[in-house]
């Protein structure tokens, strides 16, 4: 089974022990008819698809392309057969395998259960030692709690399409996961001049300070691709958790960690002391604008 | 003898042990087999920390996991002396983005469960169109996002309010997106403007319209499940909302409720380990969902269908998708009630000051979700969660069926299994 060929490409979306979120984030795809109508689908778990559970679960067909939603524990079950059965038979052949989630790229929400058994396909949170390390080059991570749904439907397009996929040292796409979270984010300007957001509900004021924000740590595009199509994390003052990181889920998610002060994780790549003496610098200028309210409704009302 | 099916399609999965007479259903246990434990997950961290987890239990309802545990956490503050005020506009964003999430729910049930259930029954043909479930429930939560950042997931409301402040220009694409659903559903699946439908009075009325909604409708006669799926006719609401009203009903009739009267208690599934509890109202079954909500607040379409036809899996099912427009309504009217002058987030003590316990209920889309939370300095001690599926389907016994038990009994299994996916089954909520 190749892919462009005539008949379809097969594709078989399985779960591990999983919140179903991968899998709803999935249906937001704005083209997604357009996008299913170039592949067989043969499992699903909330679309019609090809063949039933118990159908998938007696491991006689093959797929082209895997998705794996769900963080692997090879004594979970799907119809009662672990998944120790399942994921290796169908991995075997399939050309391409797509590790859906933060879970299944590193283990994830559900890595702490079971933390002796539990991984993502390839990554025991940071470290290799998940089921699949021996087909490395045929499994792309797509890290995200949950994944948006475009970063999939790329992936997805550029493997029918056959590019080549450049993947970063953790096997993502470097298409999607080049940059930060914080490229993008409206509230940059206040990052630029470390001017920090004064609590939580409101426009101004960057999130990275004290209200924990991970955006300058991440590797994600969710502000250069918005969510939903519309918005983000920080566009409505929710700091970012880092939820594509392999140190997801991290704790005190609302509050920066300091040392005298100063986030103790300043942003990647940055050298602590560049970053000192640029934050040092802009601090001494009290730039109004920045320090005023965009828009004050109650002044005008 | 005893047999076993699997049923998948419902947020994961569960197993159901059929005892049949004569081709009827003479009992049958519900197992869910798959276990998580995000309770556990919970104790040591901080407070504000569950605000991050609770919504990864559920890819469809996390929304309303996110909510129950802000209301639990603002209860912690008030038991210990340091009570948080919300402001209208934070209350109003919150009721907003939970509304949505439940129209996306019933979206996605009546095109990607209920009419495909219903087309495997010999005779009954509907146009299989599941995307167009998906592609309404898109519309739904781009607006929910507008406020919230992102669906699934978001974590949006904190103690005190919400993080976003939305400025008129985005309540206005709220606004117009909730148009395009609405002109939506109209257009594909009432056949009918929304408020005509709202109007509704009397299930003639369907025969007037033709829709997805009335063949729907025409299809579960033509099943005669007006005829069938009956319960206890004993409804529960223990979310306040103002789409709601917090109340037990003894058919239509409604009465007190006292949330510490709500236990747990282990499912009764001798084949095989299930890991949901029941969830009980002083030690008695209730159902729970949109039916029961709708009841609570007098919608005259949805008593008239009880008065004829009970507490049937007729009307189960058509109050599902009456909620839809419903709510529709509600969240339409919530737009134009935000008042941008007023605070999104009030400011509370610190939480390390809180040693308490709160409780935080809210209505999910298959009815209430509850959160307790014990916290000493902030710090969770002990975190319980009790979801609807838990209500609707416990596994009891013969002499005490849970209400989705009841409602398969007497039934042939086809039958029995539409039934049980009518109280529309959320398998990864249930054994969070």
């Amino acid at each position: 089974m190749h892919l462009n060929t005539e008949t379809k490409p097969k594709l078989l979306w399985l779960q591990g022990v999983t919140c179903n979120g991968n899998s709803h984030s999935f249906l937001n795809l704005e083209s997604l008819e357009q996008l299913l109508d170039k592949f067989e689908l043969l499992y699903h778990p909330l679309l019609a698809s090809t063949f039933s559970l118990s159908e998938i679960t007696s491991l006689q067909n093959s797929c082209d392309i895997l998705i794996f939603e769900g963080t692997y524990d090879p004594e979970f079950t799907r119809n009662n057969i672990p998944l120790k059965e399942i994921l290796p038979y169908y991995a075997l052949h399939a050309e391409h395998i797509i590790a859906l989630g933060t879970c299944a790229s590193f283990g994830g929400m559900f890595q702490s259960l079971a933390p002796e058994r539990n991984s993502g396909l390839l990554y025991k949170v940071e470290e290799e030692g998940g089921p699949l390390i021996a087909y490395k080059k045929r499994v792309i991570n797509l890290s995200g709690c949950p994944v948006h749904p475009e970063w999939l439907a790329t992936t997805l397009q550029m493997l029918l399409a056959k590019h080549t996929i450049v993947v970063d040292d953790l096997q993502r796409p470097r298409e999607l996961y080049s940059s930060l979270a914080h490229h993008g984010c409206t509230r940059n300007e206040y990052f630029e001049w470390k001017v920090d957001t004064k609590g939580f509900g409101l426009k101004e004021g960057c999130l990275f300070y004290e209200q924990g924000c991970r955006a300058p740590l991440t590797h994600a595009s969710c502000n250069t691709i918005l969510w939903n199509e519309v918005s983000s994390k920080t566009r409505v003052g929710t700091p970012c958790f880092g939820c594509t990181e392999p140190s997801f889920p991290r704790t005190n998610y609302f509050q920066t960690k300091t040392n005298m002060s100063i986030p103790q994780d300043v942003p990647l790549g940055v050298s602590k002391r560049a970053y000192l003496t640029v934050a040092g610098m802009a601090k001494t200028f009290h730039i109004k604008r920045l320090e005023g309210v965009l828009i004050d409704y109650k002044r005008d009302h | 003898m005893i047999t076993k099916e699997i049923i998948d399609h419902i947020e994961g999965e569960a197993s159901l042990y059929f005892e049949m007479q004569e081709k009827r259903v003479d009992f049958v246990t519900v197992v869910f087999p798959h276990f998580r434990g995000m309770e556990n997950m919970l104790k040591g961290k901080s407070a504000l920390d569950a605000l991050v987890i609770t919504p990864r239990v559920c890819g469809i309802c996390g929304h309303a996991h996110l909510m129950a545990t802000v209301r639990a956490i603002e209860d912690a503050y008030k038991n210990s002396g340091h009570p948080i005020e919300v402001s209208n506009k934070a209350q109003n964003m919150r009721e907003l983005t939970l509304t949505l999430e439940i129209i996306q729910n019933h979206l996605k049930w009546l095109y990607l469960v209920l009419i495909p259930q219903l087309n495997n029954f010999e005779n009954i043909t509907l146009s299989l169109t599941p995307l167009k479930g998906a592609y309404g429930a898109s519309l739904a939560t781009k607006a929910l996002a507008i406020l919230a950042g992102q669906w699934p997931h978001s974590s949006y409301m904190i103690p005190g309010g919400v993080t976003s402040d939305p400025t008129y220009i985005e309540l206005m694409q709220l606004r117009a997106h909730l148009e395009k659903l609405s002109d939506f559903l109209e257009k594909e699946t009432l056949g009918t403007t929304v408020q005509n439908f709202l109007s509704f009075e009397s299930c003639k009325n369907f025969n007037k319209i033709a829709s997805d909604v009335s063949s729907v409708e025409q299809a579960l006669f033509d099943l005669r499940m007006h005829k069938k799926g009956f319960s206890h006719d004993d409804f529960i609401v223990l979310g306040e909302h103002r789409f709601t009203q917090i109340a037990k009903s003894r058919a239509t009739r409604l009465y007190n409720v006292d949330i510490t009267k709500v236990h747990v208690e282990d499912a009764f599934s001798p084949q095989e380990k299930s890991y949901a509890k029941n969830a009980l109202y002083k030690n008695a079954f209730y159902e729970t969902g949109p039916l029961a909500r709708l009841i609570s607040k007098d919608v005259k379409l949805i008593k008239n269908m009880h008065r004829r036809y009970k507490d049937s899996n007729y009307t189960r099912a058509m109050a599902r998708i009456y909620e839809m427009v419903y709510l529709l309504q509600h969240s339409l009217d919530l737009v134009k009630e935000i008042d941008i002058t007023q605070d999104s987030c009030t400011k509370s003590v610190t939480l390390s000051k809180v040693t308490a316990q709160g409780i935080g209920v809210v209505e999910a889309p298959r009815g209430p979700l509850i959160h307790k939370i014990k916290l000493k300095e902030g710090i969770i001690e002990r975190y319980e969660i009790i979801t609807p599926t838990q209500w609707n389907i416990s596994s009891g016994t013969k002499l005490k069926p849970s209400p989705a038990q009841k409602a398969m009994i007497g039934l042939n299994k086809q039958e029995a299994e539409f039934v049980f996916r009518t109280f529309d089954v959320c398998s990864v909520c249930t054994t969070h």
